[in-house]
């Protein structure tokens, strides 16, 4: 790609001055149109420049039609699964999906759809990710913002990229292949495809993301209230937990959701590593035990079920809660973010 | 500059038109022919295509193992020509092909047995329905109980769509829900692997994925073998189908994959793979 | 003040620990990947492996390979033939049935010969009586019973000297009391069962025998094809893995019985040491860079062969994605950029990008498989490539967007004043001096849409399968065949370096991508430094 071509005859202002320079010294009438128009003079002009503003307009809209027509087929093929003949039967089958312990979606006598194990098995990874994965994630963004120099910073920044970019489906292969037989030997844990190794791949899948935004956010705080606080004689750390990290909370609230969100809607990993049993673990502490995700759920019965059948619509259902749960957490997200940049924008 | 622009124009329209005319191609291809259904059966899908596609190299075949429940439901689509199958047709699902004017014959091709498997480290050698049972519910959850060593059990099994699971489910654990506890896989390779790993564990396979590294155990005191599978004498023991809409017309593609089995060459595959073929006993 | 200094060293420590955990952490999941994954490319290929690849994919020349092939026979078939002759020791009913057969076969031709009566009486009697003998050395238990009944047989060979038929007699007798000496007929039963141990492990080392007829599978046509393989495969030979019972109440022992020791005494007890000794001229083994791992078609169940087709199957399907998600991301960037101010409906657009870049990759398969795949009408490389281009679409537009907002205005301002409208600024100024980082963001949501699995789980990819011919067909892609080889499909236990091969394979691909990413931003960074 010739990267450096436009660069260069952009970054010649004297050859545009020239060019200037001589168009004015010789008056031929190049362009045709005076430069300013008023709609009548150009209507051509006038037309086609607010027709292209449509179009791209409409373009534009593609991402938000995306996000539309995900919403509507998703819950659109949820719904038959909520959908009873009355509404009391619509609010009991809602309440067994969300309470229900018991997932027997094929069943032939008395199918159940409580999808309680599924949320919370979710929710039990990515909070034990998350407990591994904060601490590690603000540290070295710590790090990276306030202790290293700029020559460390340029070397560390590409293993994080490199962390950030390997496949899901690699992290999974590792989790099931290397860990899983490792946690067994080592621990002695009845089975290596267990919440403990699913929620290990998933901190280190989110780290980086935690890193980036957390790093962003505390590099957006100025030097001045570092250099206030030394200057009062505390320490590094003093500076930094007291004075730094108060200063970024919103941006490290929102790096730590987003780190969240990327647990949360991982699949492959936790299909692959967490066992897939639909149970709530107990007693809670105790991570050797398999657990099934929402994400894996889908990823798992999906392939075998058969289109049109309540399994089905379940398994959309689930997507749905799925969907809900980011959706809102991507608004609380945002929420922070914007925080930080009405901030900038004030100073 | 006009001319320039005109240029450019009739350029844009060009591979607008390029574009169309790709899709349009692209529209009218036709595919091969598809083959769809039960994990179990996949493995002789496979086989049976490849060994076509030495004889037939012109017929794409694709084999998609997606479950038994999947296949019958593409059948009745029209998503595939062959759905395989590890279990017969439900009534619902009869029903509903008739309804779209789909009108399934079965073609039984081999024999497969679903054993109960062990990690070969487990003292067990023999277990019953009762007990098997009560392990996948949960009331039994450790060897120990059984006579076994002091080891947690690790319940696993295939998912519930899979024909795997309807005939462990029917005919070994008597159709009772499964405990909480249990693991499920998606297929048979899996769940080898999850019980060639876990010295705890408790799976169930289909004959043709026992190995050294998993221990077959006798169920209600008959092992699985070929000759109790072939003689139904194996609690366990189910026919494997191919099914198709309407008897395939003779001498089609279809209808050769159908009776492929009957050939001699058919039926070394089947032995290849593990299972039992028809006409040997 | 100590406490304070100590503390503010235990954080920086940590930090930089976590830095360092951060290093580690990459290297031990990247390491054992990339490490064994190159095994399936570099590694000591066997005799076996060349007919594979001369078989399967035509490669090296045809004289060569059979000459090859020819020595390595002539050295194989003394082993067959020590086993032959100790199997049929061992396997006695074909015996019975055989000599049954030789006495049914010398009665018709005494007849067929006008043999004088009494003469046809007295020769069929002895040989009556010869094939008692033999037939009740074969039945028996009794060791000595047995070595006593072959050699009243083989007394008798001078008898039947002018005789041909009757020759195969003194032969099996001979050869069952070279057996018989060597083992006690009372274990013959648990021999059978080891010997068919035996056979099984020698098919998988040595592939079919040369006079069988060829297997219809691949996977069972070719013996041990790697060096590593062999050294795998000759130890099932050579060992008889047993699990025993060490303390009662425990888990059971992995015990090695040496098969030497099983069949000590016997005519193989030499065997196992002589094959193990040759093991080298038997293989051939040579070192191999089998680069055309990337190329290659695999055999169904990916026993022999590459990655080829997985791997143009993911380009495939990620440069569709791109050829959509290019234009609507530089597109919607230049608007938002251009024209989007603070008003309700951009912000609005915003939300809906985040919420985009926030959805769960496993519900833009749900979304795949509820709108795409009915709108194609089945699974195929389109849906997949337009539910990727959904899924990396965010990136992009953020991407564009920033490298766009990075254009200094004094560019877009000089342009403007020169009398370029808008659209003429953006196309020739702004997009060219912005392209760099377009780009960069470009490169890595390509190898975000390249590795992603769960979007394409249910809308068009599959784990074995034809090369697509359409883009309506479903097609074979890394990440997919990833998941299918490591979840343990057969060929995970009997090949594990297929499976490591085909995860280094998608991991080089996505860190190839990154690399020029990062190559890139580098040297854009670099000159924006130099200004």
């Amino acid at each position: 790609m010739d990267i450096r071509k436009p660069n260069v005859t952009i970054l010649q202002p004297t050859s545009g001055a020239d060019r200037v320079r001589s168009e004015q010294s010789k008056p031929v009438a190049e362009f045709s149109r005076p430069l300013l128009l008023s709609p009548g003079q150009d209507l051509l002009g006038y037309v086609t420049g607010h027709l292209g503003r449509g179009t791209l307009f409409v373009i534009t809209l593609v991402s938000v039609l995306a996000v539309f027509l995900i919403f509507w087929f998703v819950i659109r093929e949820a719904i038959p699964f909520l959908k009873g003949e009355s509404l009391g039967q619509t609010i009991a089958r809602l309440t067994e999906f969300l309470t229900g312990k018991n997932w027997y979606p094929e069943a032939h006598v008395h199918p159940e759809f409580g999808a309680l194990p599924a949320i919370v098995g979710s929710v039990y990874v990515t909070a034990v990710a998350l407990v591994l994965s904060v601490p590690v994630g603000l540290l070295c963004a710590l790090f990276l913002s306030d202790m290293a120099p700029f020559s460390i910073r340029q070397a560390i920044k590409p293993v994080i990229e490199i962390l950030a970019a390997i496949p899901s489906v690699a992290y999974g292969f590792f989790a099931i292949i290397v860990v899983a037989p490792w946690l067994q030997h080592t621990f002695g844990f009845s089975t290596g495809a267990n919440a403990l190794n699913a929620a290990m791949i998933l901190a280190i899948m989110a780290v980086p993301t935690i890193i980036s935004v957390a790093e962003d956010s505390l590099s957006a705080i100025g030097r001045e209230i570092r250099e206030a606080s030394y200057a009062l004689g505390a320490t590094r750390a003093e500076t930094l937990l007291k004075v730094v990290i108060p200063a970024a909370h919103s941006g490290i609230i929102a790096a730590i959701i987003l780190g969240m969100m990327r647990a949360i809607g991982e699949t492959m990993v936790v299909w692959m590593a967490a066992g897939m049993a639909s149970q709530i673990p107990s007693p809670w502490w105790d991570l050797s035990q398999s657990v099934r995700p929402m994400t894996a759920t889908i990823a798992q019965e999906m392939g075998e079920t058969a289109r049109g059948t309540v399994h089905y619509y379940a398994l959309f259902a689930i997507g749905c809660v799925l969907l809900i749960f980011t959706f809102g957490m991507n608004l609380i997200s945002e929420h922070f973010m914007a925080r930080i940049h009405r901030r900038e924008g004030g100073r | 500059m006009n001319t320039r622009f005109s240029v450019s124009r009739i350029g844009w329209v060009g591979l607008v038109i390029g574009m169309l005319v790709t899709t349009q191609a692209v529209w009218s291809a036709e595919g091969g022919l598809i083959v769809d259904g039960s994990t179990t059966v996949g493995p002789l899908g496979d086989a049976f295509a490849e060994a076509f596609k030495t004889s037939h190299p012109d017929i794409a075949i694709t084999v998609n193992k997606t479950g038994s429940g999947d296949g019958a439901a593409a059948l009745i689509d029209g998503r595939c020509q062959i759905a395989m199958m590890s279990r017969f047709m439900k009534d619902t699902e009869f029903t509903k092909a008739v309804v779209n004017k789909v009108f399934p014959v079965a073609h039984t091709i081999a024999m497969d047995g679903v054993c109960i498997v062990l990690h070969p480290s487990n003292p067990i050698k023999e277990l019953t329905k009762e007990q098997i049972t009560k392990i996948y519910k949960g009331e039994i959850t450790n060897w120990k109980e059984l006579g076994g060593s002091d080891l947690a059990i690790v319940a696993i099994s295939r998912d519930t769509s899979s024909g795997t699971y309807e005939t462990f489910h029917e005919l070994v654990i008597n159709k009772e829900k499964m405990g909480p506890s249990v693991e499920y896989v998606s297929s048979n390779p899996q769940a080898h692997a999850r019980v060639k790993s876990t010295p705890g564990a408790i799976g169930y396979i289909g004959l043709g994925f026992i190995d050294a590294y998993v221990k077959a155990i006798k169920l209600d005191g008959i092992m699985p073998t070929r000759q109790t599978i072939a003689k139904g004498k194996y609690p366990a023991s189910r026919p494997l189908f191919l099914f198709t809409n309407g008897y395939p017309k003779l001498g089609s593609i279809v209808h050769e994959l159908c009776v492929f089995h009957l050939t001699e060459k058919g039926q070394e595959i089947i032995e290849a793979k593990g299972f039992i073929p028809l006409t040997n006993y | 003040m100590m406490l304070r200094m100590l503390f503010d060293k235990l954080f920086t420590g940590s930090a930089a620990g976590s830095v360092g955990l951060l290093c580690l952490l990459l290297i031990v999941v990247l390491g054992p990947m990339v490490w064994r994954g190159m095994g399936a490319v570099v590694f000591r290929e066997t005799v076996e492996f060349r007919k594979m690849q001369h078989a399967i994919f035509g490669r090296g020349s045809q004289a060569e390979i059979l000459r090859e092939t020819e020595q390595v026979d002539g050295l194989r078939k003394p082993i067959y033939d020590t086993f032959d002759s100790f199997a049929q020791g061992i396997d006695v009913d074909k015996q019975l049935d055989r000599v049954r057969e030789i006495y049914r076969e010398y009665g018709d031709s005494l007849r067929q010969r006008n043999t004088p009566a009494d003469e046809f009486t007295q020769l069929r009697s002895t040989a009556k009586t010869i094939r008692d003998r033999l037939t009740e050395a074969l039945e028996t238990v009794d060791q000595s019973e047995a070595i006593s009944l072959t050699l009243q047989v083989l007394e008798m060979e001078i008898n039947f000297a002018g005789e041909p038929q009757l020759a195969e007699f003194f032969e099996i007798a001979r050869r069952y009391k070279k057996t018989v000496e060597g083992i006690d007929p009372g274990h013959r039963q648990e021999y059978a069962e080891l010997l068919r141990e035996v056979r099984d492990a020698m098919n998988t080392l040595f592939g079919p025998r040369p006079d069988q007829p060829k297997p219809p599978l691949a996977e069972h046509q070719f013996g041990a094809t790697r060096w590593d393989l062999v050294q795998r495969d000759v130890r099932f030979l050579l060992y008889d893995e047993q699990w025993v019972q060490e303390t009662p109440g425990q888990p059971l022992q992995k015990k090695l019985i040496p098969r030497k020791q099983q069949f000590a005494g016997t005519e193989l007890e030499g065997w196992f040491d002589q094959i193990e000794l040759d093991l080298k001229s038997l293989f051939r083994p040579r070192l191999r860079i089998y680069w055309q791992y990337f190329f290659d078609d695999s055999t169904p169940g990916h026993f022999f062969g590459g990655v080829g087709p997985e791997i143009l199957g993911t380009l495939l399907l990620t440069l569709l994605a791109m050829v959509v998600a290019i234009p609507l991301g530089i597109i919607s960037a230049a608007y938002l950029v251009e024209y989007g101010g603070d008003t309700f409906i951009i912000r609005i657009i915003r939300t809906c990008i985040n919420t985009l870049a926030g959805v769960p990759s496993i519900v833009f398969g749900l979304f795949g498989l509820a709108f795409f795949v009915i709108l194609f009408g089945r699974p195929c490389i389109l849906a997949a490539a337009m539910t990727l281009a959904l899924l990396v679409l965010p990136v992009i537009i953020r991407a564009s967007e920033e490298a766009i907002r990075a254009v200094p205005s004094t560019y877009k301002e000089a342009s403007l004043s020169l009398g370029a409208g808008r659209f003429r600024t953006f196309m020739t100024v702004i997009l060219p001096a912005a392209m760099p980082g377009i780009l960069t963001g470009i490169i890595l949501s390509l190898s975000r849409a390249a590795g992603e699995t769960a979007p394409i789980l249910f809308t068009g990819a599959v784990f074995l399968g034809p090369m697509p011919r359409s883009l309506l067909d479903s097609t074979r892609a890394l990440p997919y065949g990833v998941h299918g080889i490591a979840t343990g499909d057969k060929v995970g236990m009997t090949m594990p370096h297929q499976q490591y091969g085909m995860v280094m394979a998608l991991i080089v691909l996505v860190l190839l991508l990154n690399f020029l990413a990062i190559g890139i931003r580098w040297r854009v960074s670099k000159k924006l430094r130099g200004y």
